[in-house]
């Protein structure tokens, strides 16, 4: 369903990914780890079309993201960092306005902009104005935006990021039911740092450290006999840094050891 | 096309929601009816005097009229700006734009959606100006005649389209609206007034060197040929030639084909 054949992204000299390559199966859901600043936005951002990649191509539902965009997105829905909302609109109007912009045919656009609300529990804000909205309310709504076409990809950029407690629990639980409910009809993308929500809802990991991929493995795997899944985590990424004392010069293995992880 | 007119339904109705539609419709109406009051009371000043060869060439087309929506261009040249500023800047401010540019839709019928929705207001505009004339109608006697009050209404709209163009351009540029209205008022001010001095410059350059004086010549051709104050003139007294309707299609037509790449190259860096 997604295909990322290593993605390259540099600004000017700096290199934000560098030859990230994964492929993700129809219904299954990844959780995209790494540290902030490790290029998980940025590689989220060459899936769904919107930065081009500086190297590389990606596939999504067989569509080249750059060469077919238009088919490409029509099959993703996406939730950015920052929830893309109009905050002067009310709810209802901006989820039409979002399914207009997305292609859902006119006799199917109510029915959808009323399912997508009804599975984020906004069926009672309809008419509220999104600025209006809590912080928690406005994520909703973002996810609602993500959903409203039935997109066959789902790429959620760190849902839960600033949310209180309770506000996080009940994303996380929207979020598993669109794991679970229908199996397979989502494939979901779900880039955080928060592992446990990655427990909580994938079955997949996906770490991305310093541009590149380090770990890719079933969550099963990594927490395997009790495993904590914190623990491959800070391997995986605190491998070079921990091996590389300020005042000498970095030791060979800290790279060679690199390619076991990715195995 | 469907996507345009979902785009500019979004903007019109965002216009309304937020002050700036109103606040530049008062100001426009305010100023508006200052001068046509101004102009309407010069020409009854007028039509005391004795002279009858004076009185013989009183014409409401050409002493009111055509001045009264002549000095509005720099009303124009100040607000249609306030329009344009927000349409990208404001995208870009919000994080919004992440979703037109991960969405199904081409940025040509983004770039026409958004310059629709500013033509609608900038529509708007001149129709209330036509309520202004519109007394005129009613109580001038004999009337303006009609069809060169709306080719001189025409002149006005088409210079405002041509600002809404250039300041739709700019609001791609930046993410700040503040900076999108400056640069535009700060280039269409530019432009225009270069293009006022130009024949002054041909004319200090005539004594010097040839070489200086063909390149004033060259500079001063381009500058006139950009500034639509030429057109707007010849428009706005009832001239309507093709020459003038096309350099208002080919300044909007451009703006918004300038535009449209300044989008797609903002997703390249």
């Amino acid at each position: 369903m997604i295909e990322a054949k290593n993605i390259v992204k540099r600004y000017g000299e700096f290199v934000a990914v560098d030859g990230v390559s994964f492929s993700i199966a129809a219904g299954e859901v990844v959780g995209f780890l790494g540290p902030n600043g490790a290029g998980k936005t940025t590689t989220m951002r060459i899936l769904t079309g919107f930065l081009p990649a500086s190297d590389g191509s990606a596939l999504i539902d067989g569509h080249d993201i750059f060469h077919e965009a238009i088919e490409a997105r029509r099959a993703i829905g996406y939730l950015p960092e920052t929830p893309p909302l109009y905050p002067e609109m009310d709810v209802q109007g901006y989820l039409t306005f979002v399914a207009k912009l997305k292609d859902v045919p006119r006799a199917k656009r109510k029915a959808a902009v009323e399912r997508a609300m009804e599975r984020c529990g906004l069926a009672d804000v309809r008419r509220r104005v999104i600025g209006a909205l809590s912080k928690g309310y406005r994520q909703r709504v973002g996810i609602a935006q993500a959903i409203v076409h039935e997109p066959k990809v789902l790429i959620l950029d760190e849902p839960t990021v600033g949310l209180d407690p309770i506000q996080i629990r009940e994303i996380r639980a929207l979020l598993a039911s669109l794991a679970t409910e229908q199996e397979g009809a989502h494939t979901i993308v779900l880039s955080t740092h928060i592992l446990a929500e990655v427990e909580a809802i994938c079955r997949r990991v996906i770490l991305i450290h310093k541009g590149k991929k380090v770990l890719d493995a079933p969550l099963s795997e990594l927490t395997a006999g009790g495993a904590r899944l914190e623990d491959a985590f800070t391997r995986a990424t605190q491998r070079d840094e921990a091996a590389v004392p300020m005042d000498s010069p970095p030791p060979q293995e800290a790279s060679s050891s690199r390619p076991e992880a990715t195995a | 096309m469907r996507h345009t007119f979902a785009i500019a339904g979004r903007e019109l109705r965002s216009y309304f929601v937020s002050p700036i539609a109103y606040a530049v419709l008062t100001l426009w109406a305010v100023i508006a009816g200052f001068f046509f009051v101004a102009y309407v009371g010069f020409y009854a000043q007028m039509q005391q005097y004795p002279d009858p060869a004076m009185l013989e060439r009183l014409n409401l087309n050409e002493q009111i009229v055509t001045p009264f929506v002549q000095q509005l261009w720099i009303v124009v040249l100040l607000l249609v700006p306030g329009l344009t500023m927000g349409l990208f800047a404001t995208e870009k401010a919000n994080g919004t734009h992440e979703l037109y540019l991960t969405s199904p839709i081409s940025i040509v019928s983004l770039v026409l959606g958004k310059y629709l929705a500013v033509a609608a207001m900038v529509s708007l505009l001149v129709v209330l100006l036509g309520a202004f004339i519109g007394l005129l109608f009613y109580y001038g006697s004999p009337p303006p005649e009609l069809p060169q009050t709306l080719c001189t209404l025409a002149a006005l709209w088409l210079v405002a389209l041509s600002y809404a163009a250039v300041g739709t351009l700019f609001s791609a540029l930046t993410r700040s609206q503040l900076i999108a209205y400056f640069l535009t008022v700060v280039v269409l001010l530019l432009v225009t007034l270069l293009g006022e001095l130009a024949p002054v410059a041909a004319q200090a350059a005539a004594g010097s060197s040839e070489g200086v004086t063909s390149l004033v010549a060259g500079g001063t051709s381009v500058i006139r040929w950009l500034s639509s104050a030429e057109h707007f003139e010849q428009l706005a007294t009832g001239l309507v030639s093709t020459r003038s309707l096309a350099y208002f299609a080919f300044m909007i037509g451009a703006f918004l084909i300038v535009t449209k790449t300044a989008i797609e190259s903002v997703r390249w860096r």
